[in-house]
């Protein structure tokens, strides 16, 4: 071996000895990277970001952009990676409960605005996939900010029964070139020509295909009959959700006039049963929790219905993927007991 | 366990029960937090699919200990 | 050998347990319920038990709004102010 040779197995191999990898080899932090990193930022190294949760540990802009770096990241995308980890960090988030949980979530990063176009950012044809080193390394170095700051070790803090691959990385824009509606951030009261990170704890996106839909008559049932399941086809009062759209679904939902607020609406309305069909026992063990039946004389006979969703704010959408395919996905978020909510943040540059 | 640890510093001593498969999680969170010798009091796994006789049965087990761990 | 920076941050401060009372006698418990399912069946019966086998002063029950995040600030204050120990469950 050379001497550069022994150099990079040592660098690689002594990284993964600290235990502050993710399982794959990270790109070395040192000091040179680092500090060209912080530059890019456009912020000092030792200004206090947010404290990361459930340890609390302070995430300072040189220590984001050391776990960045790790991650792979270029400089320039220091100022996603700062905005997304001052997200997740946000009261609104639970990052705490997040980390420690039984349950699978992972935050996932939704970039809107111009900035998508120069960090060439995907948000078109694998939009959820590899091969896009945007994508690719700013999810992970929010996951490595969220272990080697906020102390969510898989497996000692962070207790995930089974997790899902999004804990790798989970990062995609939104296709607004291909959508007929205003963003998720200008739904969300952010200009057009602001770029944002919208952080969502998410489980893993299940696929939703309808090939044959023409109208939303057609498309709208199949997509609520795939978001009946989340969690489990009785849970209740749930909260933020993404639906992403493909562009050639959204199209449908656009071209027939509906609005956004048509669809969840649409949704939201579907989504509900009476509860003599969630008691616990009848279809499956799950069902309404015991404060819920208190409400109710003979919850097995009544006819009173619970909404899926708490509210159809709750069902968010956004328009992303390849311009050929009709296929969507629901993401479905982590909101038990008053848990988790989207939360954005505007990207300073 | 963050909980837990507020009240120790604050002056109150605390038991905290929690199911065993999360004895290396609470230990490793204290351990963060600086709190070495934070105990809890363990009771068995699963908890979610007990009945309520069941649960109450590992309160009856756990008593003691409890007792113990709050007081000298 | 070439120096890396290091990504973690440890906020660790030495810490102590507080000093325990002799007995529950005459003491004040507090019942603290994180809020995950189940946990009040537990909270329940030691309620129980501590009346049948010892004297404490009084029983409180608390509830934290949910398990997934800490205490708010203002209830861990007002179980702070008005108990002499707290026994906190059920985290599974």
């Amino acid at each position: 071996m050379s001497p550069v040779e022994r150099d990079l197995a040592h660098a690689i191999e002594s990284l993964y000895a600290r235990g502050v990898t993710d399982g794959l080899p990270v790109v070395p932090p040192t000091r040179a990277l680092v500090e060209r990193a912080v530059a890019a930022s456009g912020r000092e190294a030792g200004e206090l970001v947010a404290l990361v949760p459930p340890n609390y540990g302070r995430a300072t802009v040189e220590k984001i952009a050391i776990n960045a770096v790790m991650a792979g990241c270029r400089p320039e995308y220091l100022p996603v990676v700062i905005a997304a980890v001052d997200a997740v960090c946000d009261e609104a988030f639970d990052l705490h409960g997040v980390s420690a949980t039984t349950n699978a979530p992972s935050p996932l990063v939704i970039v809107n605005g111009p900035i998508r176009g120069p960090l060439e950012i995907n948000s078109g044809a694998g939009v959820f996939g590899s091969g896009w080193r945007a994508n690719a390394t700013i999810g992970r170095a929010v996951r490595l900010v969220c272990v080697n700051l906020g102390g969510a070790r898989p497996g000692v803090v962070s207790m995930s029964t089974l997790a899902h691959p999004g804990r790798y990385t989970y990062c995609i824009g939104e296709h607004e070139e291909a959508s007929p509606w205003e963003s998720l951030a200008v739904e969300h009261g952010f200009a057009p020509e602001q770029s944002t990170v919208a952080l969502l704890a998410a489980d893993a996106p299940l696929g939703v295909y309808a090939q044959r839909s023409r109208t939303p008559e057609d498309l709208l049932p199949t997509l609520a009959a795939s978001m009946a399941v989340i969690s489990h086809h009785k849970m209740t009062h749930w909260g933020d959700t993404l639906v992403v759209l493909s562009p050639e679904h959204a199209k449908i939902l656009g071209a027939a006039g509906w609005k956004k607020a048509d669809v969840r609406r649409w949704l939201h309305e579907r989504l509900q049963w009476p509860v003599c069909e969630l008691v616990p026992g009848h279809n499956g063990g799950e069902g309404l929790p015991e404060h819920v039946l208190a409400k109710f004389a003979h919850p097995a006979a009544e006819r009173a219905m619970i909404p899926k969703f708490r509210s159809p704010e709750n069902i968010k959408l956004v328009v992303a993927g390849g311009t050929a395919g009709r296929f969507s996905a629901i993401v479905p978020g982590w909101t038990f007991s008053k848990g988790s909510n989207l939360v954005f943040r505007r990207v300073l540059s | 366990m963050h909980d837990g640890v507020f009240f120790e510093d604050s002056g109150i001593p605390v038991a905290t029960v929690i199911s065993a498969e999360f004895t290396r999680a609470a230990r490793a969170q204290a351990e963060a937090l600086g709190a070495t010798d934070y105990q809890t009091v363990v009771v068995a796994h699963p908890i979610q699919p007990l009945t309520r006789d069941e649960v109450r049965a590992l309160a009856d087990k756990a008593f003691d200990e409890i007792v113990r761990r709050i007081t000298a | 050998m070439t120096e890396y920076l290091d990504p973690t941050d440890s906020v660790a401060v030495p810490r102590k347990t507080a000093p325990r009372p002799a007995s529950l006698d005459g003491k004040v418990v507090t019942l603290l319920d994180i809020s995950k399912a189940q946990g009040n069946h537990l909270l329940d019966r030691l309620e129980e038990l501590l009346r049948e086998r010892a004297t404490p002063k009084a029983i409180i029950r608390k509830k934290k709004p949910t398990f997934a995040r800490p205490a708010p600030d203002v209830l861990r204050q007002e179980i702070v102010g008005a108990t002499d120990v707290v026994v906190e469950g059920l985290a599974d």
